[in-house]
């Protein structure tokens, strides 16, 4: 695939919590405009670290960061993050409001121009009518999943992150996450993934990381990674590569 | 800008609603009228102490309406067991003798002068009555200024504290962060609805207990005392719902706050106990300042309103820190 300008640029990023912890030593990688890019590691390894400094919540670090094209220190906080959309693990939304009124109330932040229509998102995220104007309180993990990557949507981010968007999904829910995260990349959609989900990174990236102890370890397209790995008995794979570049099982 | 400053200040409002905060502050104006009413104004009004008289001869002539006589000494001795704190005057050999349970010193020497002054209503000093207030209005005055107190510094500061580990709890601060509003506006719109509802509330317990006549004259004194007190509690408040874990450690904090920040100022202010160091206390000021507001001599110190907008500054920069630091927690 012919990918555009690199819209994220890590070059030697480093980071550490005080003295003694250092998370990340010197990362370097691209992702391209309309790439999905995955990025897979061990609980502990710097996921959420390098997640955090590429969505400005994390200062403080060394080395470079450019995103669209512009250095991250330099960018205005408020402009960088009206062009970003960032779906957490876990759906956190306001319980006591309905679906509607929490997307209402997410959109008010971005101009108008940028703002795509709740109902129609609800529709395309296959939410029952009849819970749009309901508590999300009343709502399963999987519903909430699904309001909150409508949250995430609404404003028409140029660049996506995602972490573990299919978790607490059924297999039906989660097929129609891997539909729309395809869909937004045909819109232009850059897509940062973070996930244990090997399924999820096989099918969906057209690259991905593998990060270990604050380092990267491997960094190829899925097909070329499991074909490294596999020998002439048998045949690789993501969770095979996994455990080989991190030394870890999944999950730990 | 505007737009999500309301924006926040509409989701801020439905949240109180949620959590019953309105009701919690119309109930607490209800109760606290009633008891002012009905409860305050008369237990002001009783006698302090019960006085029970036993003069079998009848010696003492100028005795006053206050004092209940007694057949027999025995009598006397049965009511001074049901009532520990009345005071009891011998006269059956002419002479009067006080009897009573004792209690501390001072306070048994004042409980004998009030009994034996009963015996001679008509020698009562009469005291030169300093301000305009009659009684029924300072104590007015006095309650209302304890109670809006009370209410600013105890359900005002547990509101804000309640809204935000809710929202905590909900993990949508943390959303906060990666959207593109500044963290001075979510702070600011919660500090000001609740500055709102003090001010409210604040404005309806001085009408209706205070009254609309005399109302007029403190009401802009008042609400500015109510305005300094809302920020620093609102402030204190968000602070403490940021930097501690859940609602339970932050209640053990609000317990260290009633009783060892509160106590020492209402001793100071309301009684005769005075602590040498209770003018360091922040809280010992405003709290003045707030009767002061009541009894209409508001405070000009230009130092005093120095120092309140610097606290009001720190206050508000840890709050932003501390916001920013829970934004950088693990979503």
């Amino acid at each position: 695939m012919q990918k555009r300008a690199g819209i994220i640029e890590v070059n030697n990023l480093t980071f550490s919590y005080g003295k003694d912890k250092q998370a990340l030593h010197g990362l370097h990688f691209a992702v391209g405009e309309g790439e999905i890019f995955g990025f897979l590691g061990p609980n502990g390894s710097g996921k959420s670290t390098t997640q955090k400094i590429l969505t400005g919540i994390l200062k403080g670090y060394g080395g470079t960061v450019s995103l669209f094209g512009k250095e991250l220190r330099e960018i205005h906080t408020r402009d960088f993050l009206q062009k970003i959309g960032v779906l957490f693990e876990f759906p956190y939304l306001y319980a006591n409001l309905s679906a509607l009124d929490n997307l209402h109330y997410f959109a008010s932040f971005y101009p108008k121009e940028q703002l795509r229509d709740a109902e129609k998102l609800l529709e395309e995220l296959e939410l029952k009518r009849e819970f749009w104007k309901k508590p999300v309180s009343s709502y399963s993990k999987g519903m909430r999943q699904r309001v909150s990557m409508a949250r995430v949507l609404i404003s028409s981010p140029r660049l996506l992150f995602l972490d573990e968007p299919t978790s607490g999904l059924d297999p039906a829910g989660a097929v129609l996450f891997r539909r729309m995260i395809e869909n937004e990349r045909h819109r232009g959609t850059t897509v940062f993934v973070t996930t244990h989900n090997m399924m999820d990174a096989d099918l969906l990236c057209d690259r991905v990381a593998f990060i270990s102890g604050g380092s990267l370890v491997a960094l190829d397209t899925p097909a070329k990674l499991k074909e490294r790995n596999s020998d002439h008995a048998k045949e690789s794979t993501l969770e095979d590569v996994f455990i080989k570049c991190t030394g870890r099982r999944l999950g730990e | 800008m505007k737009k999500s400053f309301w924006s926040l200040c509409r989701k801020d409002c439905r949240m109180m609603a949620s959590g019953k905060f309105f009701f919690v502050a119309l109930g607490s104006f209800v109760l606290y009228t009633l008891f002012i009413r009905f409860g305050y104004l008369q237990f002001m009004d009783m006698e302090i102490y019960n006085v029970y008289l036993y003069d079998p001869a009848g010696t003492q002539t100028e005795v006053s309406s206050l004092v209940h006589p007694v057949a027999s000494l025995k009598e006397m001795d049965a009511l001074l067991v049901e009532d520990a704190n009345g005071v009891g005057i011998d006269a059956g050999d002419g002479r009067p003798r006080v009897v009573l349970y004792t209690g501390s010193a001072k306070l048994d020497c004042h409980r004998a002068d009030y009994a034996l002054s009963l015996l001679h209503p008509g020698r009562e000093y009469v005291p030169e009555i300093v301000g305009s207030d009659n009684l029924e209005m300072k104590n007015r005055k006095d309650i209302t200024c304890e109670l809006l107190f009370i209410e600013i510094v105890a359900v005002g500061f547990l509101g804000i504290a309640s809204v935000l580990f809710k929202e905590k709890q909900m993990g949508v601060i943390r959303v906060h962060a990666i959207l593109p509003v500044r963290k001075s506006l979510f702070i600011g719109s919660k500090v000001l609805l609740f500055l709102v509802t003090d001010l409210v509330f604040a404005s309806l317990m001085t009408l209706c207990n205070v009254g609309l006549a005399e109302a007029g004259d403190i009401l802009s004194a008042v609400l500015i005392q109510t305005a300094i007190l809302s920020l620093i509690m609102a402030l204190t408040g968000f602070i403490c719902a940021m930097l501690l874990r859940d609602f339970k450690q932050f209640s053990l904090a609000y317990l260290v706050i009633a009783l060892f920040v509160a106590t020492p100022v209402f001793l100071s202010a309301n009684t005769s106990v005075k602590m040498a160091w209770i003018h360091f206390h922040p809280f010992y000021h405003v709290y003045r300042s707030l009767k002061n507001a009541f009894f209409d001599r508001g405070v000009t110190s230009p130092v005093y309103y120095i120092c309140v907008v610097w606290v009001i500054i720190l206050l508000y920069g840890i709050a932003w820190t501390a916001l920013a630091r829970e934004m950088r927690k693990e979503g």
